[in-house]
């Protein structure tokens, strides 16, 4: 159902306020990545293997993410209810597609650099 | 790796970004509210033009770079797509199934296929499928050129490999010229280019303006006080915008909305542990609506009034149904003003000229 404005406003500002972790190129980084209604945030973000990935489902609607390395190895997030959040470690240097599910119209790609 | 100062200053950007986007995108329950569309009051204020705007018509088609349009490719679209000889009897054509006269479908609950075997699913509607993200109800074709294909070489429906497709249309005087013209190249008819006319034709296939169009545009006269009435419900209390946004009252999603059947739908491609997919089917737009039904993937309802009483019950309660399914109680007023509201989307049909078949 629909919400107020203010809460979106507070979600917003905690995602400004988000955490990176580490400052060593060997240490393992967290990024976030807002979900809206069907669409993931173009964040330009280039991770590294190790690093996790956490998912912020700030639509009103239930998602489901997978993501596709460029091996064909796929790893499925559970179905992601409204306010929550879901993270991938990712295990695989190279092209990862992040799909939905539910929404084929959700996709981001992005490079993963080795961990080193 | 980038270091963490420009890091931070990338997630400020985009945060203020968000925040941005998030004030203009206050949800469409809440825009209903404020617009005042329930009591009819303040039109024209920019809550409602902003809701509005989500369902707005795009002003041009969108064809992929790898297949763009061309007069010669449409027209060749056309003359394959009604041509029976398409399929291994001779007798089937596209539009056998998709009739335009039926809302390009045929209006049975079922689709019937090769040797009139009845079918698991119902024929569905193609009009702006240019937009689509997914194609057939289980998803299975990422594009049009990919999904047409399909049709011809199922052996329950035309019943075809594309090896005989080609081998019949080199045989037809005629076709070679078309298929020069579409192409621009002698040579030109190979199962690529049979795939790829059909899905510009189909790209060509788009809903004429509705009411409900016209009142987006600014024609506030356009929709009774019943259809704004079931607009305010379908964005806001009902919760139908879930799933059928943008113009084309679809966003090609997939759920499990607790019909009966065991047709697995998109589980049949999703692994397993993907529990929401299984009996998950797309979403259909609402565009054009044969208001005469069937509905559902299943052509198991028969009626719009049958349709909306299964969304207030909720489907059945099951691992697979979908988030977004939960029992909603809609008066009699109610429901009728949502009917009202899916009216306002059928416009005039759009002219069809028939081919000559080579």
């Amino acid at each position: 159902m629909s919400r107020n404005a203010s809460p979106r406003l507070t979600a917003c500002l905690l995602i400004c306020a988000a955490s990176w972790v580490g400052g060593g190129a060997a240490r393992a980084a967290d990024y976030e990545v807002v979900i809206h209604h069907a669409e993931l945030e173009e964040t330009g973000i280039k991770p590294k293997v190790g690093d996790t990935i956490t998912f912020i489902n700030h639509a009103e609607i239930s998602h489901n993410l997978y993501l596709t390395y460029e091996d064909g190895r796929m790893e499925t997030l559970d179905t992601q209810i409204p306010n929550s959040t879901k993270k991938a470690v990712l295990h695989t240097a190279g092209r990862v597609v992040i799909r939905c599910w539910i929404h084929p119209i959700i996709r981001l790609e992005m490079t993963v650099a080795d961990a080193s | 790796m980038e270091n963490g100062v420009v890091r931070r200053r990338r997630r400020l950007t985009a945060s203020l970004l968000l925040v941005a986007a998030v004030s203009l995108a206050a949800t469409a329950g809440s825009l209903a509210r404020i617009a005042g569309v329930e009591t009819g009051g303040l039109a024209g204020s920019p809550a409602i033009e902003l809701l509005k705007a989500r369902f707005r018509r795009p002003d041009a088609v969108p064809f992929p770079k790898a297949n763009p349009h061309s007069p010669g490719k449409e027209d060749l679209g056309r003359t394959l797509f009604f041509d029976p000889r398409l399929s291994r009897s001779g007798s089937v054509s596209c539009a056998s199934c998709h009739n335009p006269s039926l809302g390009w479908s045929d209006g049975l609950a079922r689709a019937v296929g090769f040797e009139m075997k009845p079918l698991a699913r119902r024929t569905p509607p193609i009009m702006n499928l240019a937009w689509g993200s997914a194609f057939q109800w289980d998803g299975r074709a990422e594009s049009l050129e990919h999904q047409a294909r399909m049709p011809l070489t199922a052996p329950d429906e035309m019943n075809m490999t594309m090896e005989m497709v080609i081998e019949r249309l080199v045989a037809i005087p005629g076709y070679r010229a078309l298929f020069a013209q579409a192409f621009e190249r002698p040579d030109a008819i190979t199962a690529e280019s049979v795939t790829a006319a059909l899905a510009t034709y189909q790209r060509t296939l788009v809903s004429g303006r509705a009411p409900f169009d016209r009142w987006v545009a600014g024609e506030e006269s356009a929709l009774g006080p019943d259809a704004k009435r079931g607009f305010a419900l379908f964005t806001g209390k009902a919760r139908c915008a879930s799933c059928h946004s943008t113009w084309r009252l679809t966003d090609d999603s997939f759920h499990d909305i607790g019909l009966t059947g065991d047709d697995p739908g998109r589980g049949t491609f999703a692994p397993p542990s993907v529990v929401t997919m299984q009996r998950a089917f797309k979403t259909p737009s609402l565009r054009d609506l044969r208001l005469q039904g069937p509905y559902m993937h299943d052509g198991s309802v028969r009626t719009l009034d049958d349709v909306i009483e299964h969304y207030v019950k909720g489907g059945a309660k099951r691992p697979s149904l979908s988030p977004e399914m939960r029992p909603i109680a809609l008066s009699a007023d109610e429901r009728h003003d949502l009917i009202a509201f899916l009216s306002s989307l059928k416009a005039e049909p759009i002219r069809v000229e028939l081919p000559q078949l080579p």
